[in-house]
């Protein structure tokens, strides 16, 4: 009885094998600490925009939950304010509003942008020519002047806010978007992919658009930072949320402010850098996408 | 090139009128702030009401509102507040140094250091200077300018219990040491996240000219490194340096708003902080249109430097 053949594993000939997804992500994480780091950061924050209030230790509006005006403490982390309210937890707390106006300005914002600079630049003609002009002229204009102007439009509150971001971020992101398709549309493969006579439509969709759709991630996380800077010193003005909202630049202005002056740092430091630390992340993955995802600029 | 400059001059009043037609008419919205109820208490009648009405000019149709202003704008006119009824000019005029001040000083320090550190960085590119200028870069645009002022005041008051000066504007002329104390150090720290952004718009310039085919021949010829670096180098990148500057100066009226603030300067910004609050039209439209008169004549200066810092540009 003749034997089965029995399959034997192909002999190694060393012939270069595509290493597996998750090597390769080990190892783009391995060359890009930072973006690692910003990508902790960023769920993080993230997760506690979402749950914050729920996993505060304290009622972030709840009054005299220690006394009041005290530095660190193993009950009160971060400390308490004049109201005797906790500040690790209206920290907690705080991250909702920057997470809403920060998240609408990047969802809405950067992805109208992207496609009108795409549109703009693949198209050209009288789109492309509208778009510039205003975008130049939006470039040029000082922000704080639009914001007081959509601010006197439309009332103080939330929702102007993220009006006043939006629109800056579509101008900021569609001019960079653009360019890059600019450039795209004269390179050699989109010429080929003509001349086997793919259509119009085939080429925008199938050619252009992944090839400068990476960039609109890295757009995504600049203007994620740009805008909880600017809602942060919005709301530190007193110009974006209630008071008495936990937010952090609120948290950072008016009585706390006041208090911070005569030794109490803990008001206004701790929010400071609650702040700092989310831009910081969101500047990093920026930065780390943009040589990931653009090996040309890599340097 | 003067062809160019007289029609981007022509196009300068059309901007201006443009931002003055957008201004008056945004603060006028049916459902925008109404500022006869701010300056109103609860005792005001509305016969008092219809009375200050009629005062700020606010009872006629907003066409013929807009004439009147505009006409009286171009006399020189710019009224009173509404808060106060003080004459708008006068009180443009004790603010401005204020602001003034504070910007050019935040222009000057973001750009002196932006550059000196990118010309650093990109010279030693990939060294640990390099690095750790960079790591400043990347924190130095991340961290709010507001949260850099309220470090200043904060920490010297807990480490050595002093607390930089605050408030007081002293004229420069007169008392110049007393002036730089307190307008130096905020200035510094706002000019923090300017010149990291200008540093490394500065360094990627400079890498990439570095790599161009005349520095080889620079220094093929025998030239000192510090002449190639400045001389073919940072001449060749001072366009992209200029076109940040433009937009540092118009990203710093907020930044001076916010220094006036903390610092309890009464400058321009927190007058226009201020009016915003309490509806005062005739500072808001005044100080809206100045801001675009001044941001659009810098920007017009900066394109026409591109063709005196490189006359191979050539405006049709």
């Amino acid at each position: 009885m003749a034997t089965q053949p029995t399959l034997t594993a192909a002999p190694d000939l060393g012939v270069w094998k595509r290493p597996s997804i998750l090597r390769r992500l080990g190892r783009t994480c391995w060359q890009y600490p930072t973006g690692v780091f910003a990508v902790i950061v960023l769920t993080g924050f993230v997760f506690v925009g979402v749950f914050g209030p729920s996993i505060a230790p304290y009622d972030p509006r709840g009054l005299a939950s220690g006394t009041p005006l005290t530095g660190p403490t193993a009950s009160h982390w971060f400390g308490t304010n004049s109201l005797g309210q906790d500040i690790f937890s209206r920290i907690l707390a705080g991250a909702r509003i920057s997470l809403e106006i920060g998240g609408a300005t990047v969802l809405i914002g950067a992805t109208v942008g992207s496609f009108l600079g795409i549109l703009a630049g693949y198209y050209m003609r009288w789109v492309d020519y509208i778009i510039q002009r205003s975008s130049e002229a939006f470039a040029a204009f000082p922000a704080l002047i639009l914001y007081f102007l959509i601010i006197a439009a439309f009332g103080r509150g939330v929702k102007t806010i993220i009006i006043a971001l939006v629109i800056s971020a579509v101008f900021s992101s569609n001019r960079v978007l653009r360019g890059a398709t600019i450039i795209e549309r004269n390179k050699t493969y989109v010429e080929a992919a003509r001349s086997i006579g793919c259509t119009e439509r085939r080429v925008f969709l199938r050619h252009v658009i992944p090839n400068v759709l990476p960039l609109t991630i890295i757009i995504m996380s600049g203007a994620l930072g740009a805008a909880i800077l600017a809602e942060s010193a919005l709301a530190f003005l007193g110009l974006g949320v209630a008071p008495g909202t936990p937010s952090w630049g609120i948290d950072m202005s008016g009585t706390n402010l006041a208090s911070a002056r005569f030794g109490h740092w803990y008001l206004v430091i701790f929010p400071g850098m609650a702040i700092s630390l989310v831009v910081l992340a969101a500047n990093l993955l920026g930065d780390a996408l943009r040589d990931i995802l653009d090996p040309r600029l890599r340097r | 090139m003067r062809q160019y400059a007289i029609r981007r001059l022509l196009y300068l009043p059309l901007i201006i009128v443009l931002v003055a037609i957008v201004t008056f008419f945004v603060l006028r919205l049916p459902w925008s702030q109404n500022p006869v109820d701010l300056v109103s208490t609860q005792t005001t009648t509305p016969q008092q009401q219809e009375a200050i009405k009629q005062e700020f000019g606010l009872d006629k149709p907003v066409g013929e509102q807009f004439v009147i202003w505009a006409g009286n704008l171009f006399r020189g006119d710019l009224g009173k507040t509404f808060q106060g009824r003080q004459p708008v000019w006068g009180q443009i005029t004790s603010r401005f140094p204020v602001t003034l001040e504070i910007l050019l000083l935040s222009v000057a320090f973001s750009t002196f250091f932006g550059v000196l550190f990118g010309v650093l960085t990109a010279v030693k590119q990939d060294t640990p200077i390099d690095y750790a200028f960079r790591v400043f870069a990347v924190f130095g645009q991340s961290i709010p300018e507001f949260f850099l002022l309220i470090l200043l005041i904060v920490l010297p008051s807990i480490w050595w219990n002093y607390a930089p000066p605050v408030g007081g504007h002293v004229s420069i002329f007169q008392h110049p040491w007393t002036n730089l104390r307190l307008y130096v150090p905020p200035t510094l720290l706002l000019a923090v996240g300017g010149s990291a952004g200008m540093m490394r718009v500065t360094r990627s310039t400079l890498i990439e000219i570095f790599r161009q085919d005349y520095m080889r021949t620079a220094r093929a010829k025998g030239l000192d490194n510090p002449i190639v670096v400045v001389r073919h180098g940072l001449r060749n990148a001072v366009i992209p340096i200029v076109t940040i500057m433009g937009y540092q100066i118009s990203a710093l009226f907020f930044g001076a708003l916010i220094l006036e603030q903390i610092f309890s300067l009464n400058g321009l910004g927190q007058f226009l902080y201020q009016s915003l609050i309490n509806a005062d039209f005739p500072v808001i439209e005044f100080l809206v249109i100045y801001s675009a008169l001044i941001i659009v004549v810098i920007n017009l200066l900066i394109d026409l430097s591109y063709a005196l810092f490189d006359p191979r540009i050539r405006y049709s």
